[in-house]
């Protein structure tokens, strides 16, 4: 037992600190500040106008910021913000599509269900990217990310019947642009 | 009018809990349940907020429930990957 955890930790810890390296090296000043107006933003709805919760509120914004720039991920995304207000009604039209979806087959006398499994492979590179995917998938019609291992998904289906291919592949373009990404 | 309206989405957004709850216990597996959990209480919570912000009238309780059923989608989304992960690996090994 003890010889595995030895063994698993070094190859872990060195890409701790290859990580630690290429952040130093690499500061984005962009990345904090935008950290902190989104805490601060959060900070805000949540207290309203009472002024006196900045008290407490500063220190939590600044720590929240600085923790989010630590543990920011070693791929620099960048959003795009029309791939984003592209990806916004697609995603709640898909969600109501999904409820509604759900919810007939559960309510009809005789269940219209043939769960089963099948395995995908994402085209995404980025790991943010895929974790928007996996998200979304898991709340879009039929489909929920059971497994994940690196590009590689398993994912449930209510339906087997039904191809998903394209719903797949239609989900990871919106996603990749929301990251700028082309597939 | 918008109370009118409110007050319909609030109520859909229940039935779709209730269609949620009944999934879970008609559905035959833990993964068919999961699907049910997601995606009703996700539409769900999401009929019901818009509901209760209309009802409000005001943008701040407005932005806080968005905020809410942000945080609501990514907790339901990651449990029940987690889930479902567990009890797929559990069953390999």
């Amino acid at each position: 037992m003890t010889t595995i955890d030895k063994d698993s930790s070094v190859p872990l810890r060195s890409a701790w600190s290859a990580h630690i390296a290429r952040r130093m090296s690499a500061g984005n000043p962009f990345y904090a500040l935008s950290a902190l107006g989104l805490f601060a933003l959060i900070w805000f709805l949540l207290t309203g106008d009472d002024w006196k919760s900045w008290l407490v509120g500063l220190p939590a914004v600044i720590v929240a910021a600085w923790c989010a720039v630590r543990l920011q991920g070693l791929d620099r995304e960048r959003i795009s913000l029309s791939g984003l207000m592209r990806f916004l009604p697609f995603f709640i039209w898909e969600s109501v599509l999904g409820g509604i979806d759900v919810a007939s087959r559960v309510m009809r006398p005789k269940m219209h269900i043939a769960p089963g499994f099948l395995d995908y492979r994402m085209r995404l590179t980025q790991l943010s990217a895929r974790r928007l995917f996996v998200n979304c998938l898991s709340l879009l019609p039929g489909t929920l990310a059971a497994d994940l291992d690196g590009e590689y998904l398993r994912i449930h289906t209510l339906d087997r019947g039904i191809d998903l291919n394209d719903e797949l592949l239609r989900l990871e373009r919106m996603v990749s642009a929301v990251y700028g990404e082309s597939l | 009018m918008v109370d009118l309206l409110a007050l319909i989405l609030v109520f859909s957004g229940i039935a779709f809990f209730f269609f949620g709850a009944i999934g879970l216990l008609r559905l035959p597996d833990l993964h068919s349940r999961l699907h049910a959990l997601t995606k009703a209480d996700n539409l769900g919570l999401g009929l019901l907020i818009v509901g209760v912000a209309l009802f409000h009238g005001s943008l701040l309780v407005a932005l806080k429930l968005l905020l809410i059923w942000l945080l609501a989608l990514l907790g339901s989304a990651a449990s029940a990957h987690l889930i479902s992960q567990y009890a797929l690996r559990r069953k390999h090994q």
